[in-house]
């Protein structure tokens, strides 16, 4: 049974983007309501269904909660129809969180392509307001375009505080003219601006595509594949491990995930990287309409 | 949901008296289930009940009675800015199931793991809790059975609340092996004469039994070893992805939750049977379909029911009915499936 929960505020933070600030419609609710960073809900728009996000805001932030949401199908699309004082369904919290008692005392290095600076703003949020509890902090963000950046606001204060170093970047062809950011894909960006992988948690969210050229970049400067935290971002509906979804060989991703390490996604089956079976399938089915 | 009995009574029971337990369960208004040739159905009129150990097992499997293919969890009424949530009240009526094959009665034992794991399915054990079995020993095979190679078989008292063998013509064994069973036979007690075990047991011990296809521990061991086996291949490129297979297994349990406004103000959400052959089962809304093929759907299916449930339940997620190999439109058969696994020669098909 979902919660109801007030939509406070709407930020735009690009054409397709969009961020809900939240409060439980019931008191009660809004107070026991707790979650860590990296945990998910269910969001629904009546009528059209459920969809998945992290919850975008840090867990210190404890007067509202975030979700951010590209524009891509029928809840979403519903979604954002929605305004201010409307009022949605939040399931949740869902999943397992980022170990943050485990990152302390040590570097953090987050790394988001797109919409997957939605989990990782958490974290950041979150640790930043446990700042001295970790060491140096480098963020590394990566958009299509200028317009398609999300957080505009805070990406401005990161890049003012002197004990972060943030890079933003923008795929070539997206900068404007008064672009002062870096341009060109996450994982040549990462090369160039990697802090040492000694004693350093990277945190990683992205399209799949990104995750999988940026891994080799990481294990090329030496990052070990067990302190490489990432999300899978899989299809869901019951967040509650019954629906058959989101499980990849034996772990449902809303019970046992969304956040994995990279050495516990190469034990499982590789149904994300499997281009070779791929390949060889096209090359089937080209020989067959060939005749 | 069954708990083993210490002893274990066998009784004697006439087809007459069956047939007035079973009068009297429909007069008190429980609902009474008996396997027809598509579907378990509800009987009203016990008089043309017709037991047949023999009968090819029913298109569908009873599961829908417990796991309805579409069922509300929540209604909701919108007003000008709020929305209104109303929980489901879930029907709670006794379902008495007569003649319930073996394989088809070993499927909610199955199921309720995944229903319990972490998070407790009310819709689910409500409907198993008043679930009576009473399952019927199995004299039909045909080439797509294969109970007696995922750990069942033909005369399987497994998830039987009461087991009958028939006899003869007119007299059917009746083993009461739950507690559950047993609270439900006791007010009949009258009807019940003792049994002898030796007379039955000749019975089960030569009923014909499929011939173990495969060893399933092999066949997990296999499937371990061979993720990306071109194997997958030949059978992806023969399934049509209808999922046809999904909906008739008594213990596919995949599901999909979507809401339905019925008025502008007024919606109700549902959860419907759903399968993982469908090429949008996993489709992302970007785009990114982590299983975009059908060969890796098809390992999903076939990893699913007896790699992964095994290692996370313990069991394996097949009954052996064979159903998803009778109905598959391109004869894609699940034993042969299996059973061919390690053999070089042949592809997966």
């Amino acid at each position: 049974m979902p919660h109801t929960a007030e939509i406070k505020e709407i930020i735009d933070e690009s054409p397709d983007t969009r961020t809900f600030r939240l409060r439980f419609r019931d008191a009660d609710t809004a107070d026991r309501f707790e979650f860590k960073a990296g945990q998910f809900a269910e969001y629904s728009a009546f009528g059209d269904g459920e969809s998945t996000f992290c919850i975008a805001s840090s867990p210190t932030q404890k007067d509202y909660i975030e979700c951010s949401f590209k524009v891509y199908g029928k809840v979403t699309q519903s979604l954002r129809r929605l305004n201010k004082g409307d009022t949605i369904g939040i399931r949740g919290p869902y999943g397992n969180w980022f170990p943050l008692e485990e990152f302390k005392g040590k570097n953090l290095l987050f790394i988001a392509g797109g919409i997957g600076i939605a989990p990782v703003r958490c974290v950041i949020n979150n640790v930043l307001d446990l700042r001295d509890e970790f060491k140096d902090i480098t963020i590394i963000y990566g958009a299509r375009s200028v317009s398609d950046l999300i957080y505009k606001q805070e990406i401005k204060e990161w890049k003012a505080r002197r004990d972060i170093k943030t890079v933003i970047t923008v795929d070539p062809g997206g900068e404007t003219a008064s672009w002062d950011g870096e341009v060109g894909f996450v994982p040549a960006v990462l090369e160039k601006n990697a802090p040492e992988s000694e004693n350093t948690v990277v945190i990683l969210c992205g399209p799949p595509v990104m995750i999988k050229f940026t891994m080799p970049v990481l294990t090329g400067l030496g990052f070990k594949d067990e302190f490489v935290y990432t999300t899978l971002e899989n299809r869901m509906k019951c967040g509650l491990g019954k629906c058959g979804r989101c499980n990849i060989g034996n772990v449902y991703v809303c019970k046992d995930g969304p956040v994995f390490t990279y050495a516990e996604i190469k034990k499982l089956p590789q149904e994300f990287n499997n281009f070779k079976f791929q390949i060889a399938n096209y090359k089937l089915q080209i020989a067959f309409l060939k005749g | 949901m069954t708990q083993r009995s210490i002893q274990m009574d066998e009784k004697i029971i006439s087809r007459v008296d069956l047939l007035n337990i079973c009068q009297d369960v429909i007069e008190k208004g429980n609902t009474l289930l008996t396997p027809g040739v598509a579907d378990y159905s509800v009987v009203k009129d016990v008089s043309n009940l017709n037991l047949d150990a023999s009968a090819l097992p029913s298109k569908i499997s009873y599961k829908s009675y417990v796991f309805p293919r579409t069922e509300p969890v929540l209604y909701y009424k919108r007003s000008k800015n709020d929305v209104q949530l109303i929980d489901v009240n879930i029907d709670s009526k006794k379902i008495v199931i007569l003649g319930a094959k073996p394989c088809d009665a070993n499927s909610l034992n199955i199921m309720k793991h995944l229903f319990n794991w972490d998070y407790s399915d009310e819709f689910f054990n409500m409907r198993a809790k008043n679930f009576i079995v009473i399952g019927l020993m199995c004299s039909h095979f045909d080439e797509y059975c294969f109970c007696t190679s995922v750990g069942s078989s033909p005369v399987s008292e497994k998830g039987s609340d009461i087991f009958l063998i028939p006899l003869d013509e007119n007299n059917y064994a009746m083993k009461i092996i739950t507690d559950k069973g047993k609270e439900f036979i006791t007010p009949y007690s009258g009807y019940l004469k003792s049994g002898d075990e030796n007379r039955s047991k000749r019975i089960t011990e030569n009923v014909k039994q499929p011939d173990v296809a495969f060893d399933s521990s092999e066949v997990y061991k296999w499937l371990g070893e061979n993720f990306e086996s071109p194997k997958w291949e030949g059978v992806g490129n023969l399934c049509l992805s209808c999922a046809q297979c999904a909906f008739v297994c008594p213990v596919c349990h995949c599901f999909d939750i979507t809401d339905e406004d019925y008025s502008y103000t007024e919606g109700r959400r549902m959860k419907n049977w759903d399968g993982c052959q469908f090429g949008n089962f996993t489709l992302h809304a970007s785009g990114h379909n982590p299983r975009d093929i059908q060969s890796k759907r098809y390992r999903q299916r076939v990893n699913h029911k007896f790699r992964y449930y095994v290692n996370k339940f313990g069991e394996i997620l097949c009954t052996g009915c064979g159903r998803c190999s009778r109905g598959c439109p391109v004869s894609v058969d699940i034993k042969e499936i299996v059973s061919n696994c390690k053999n070089d020669q042949k592809e997966l098909r």
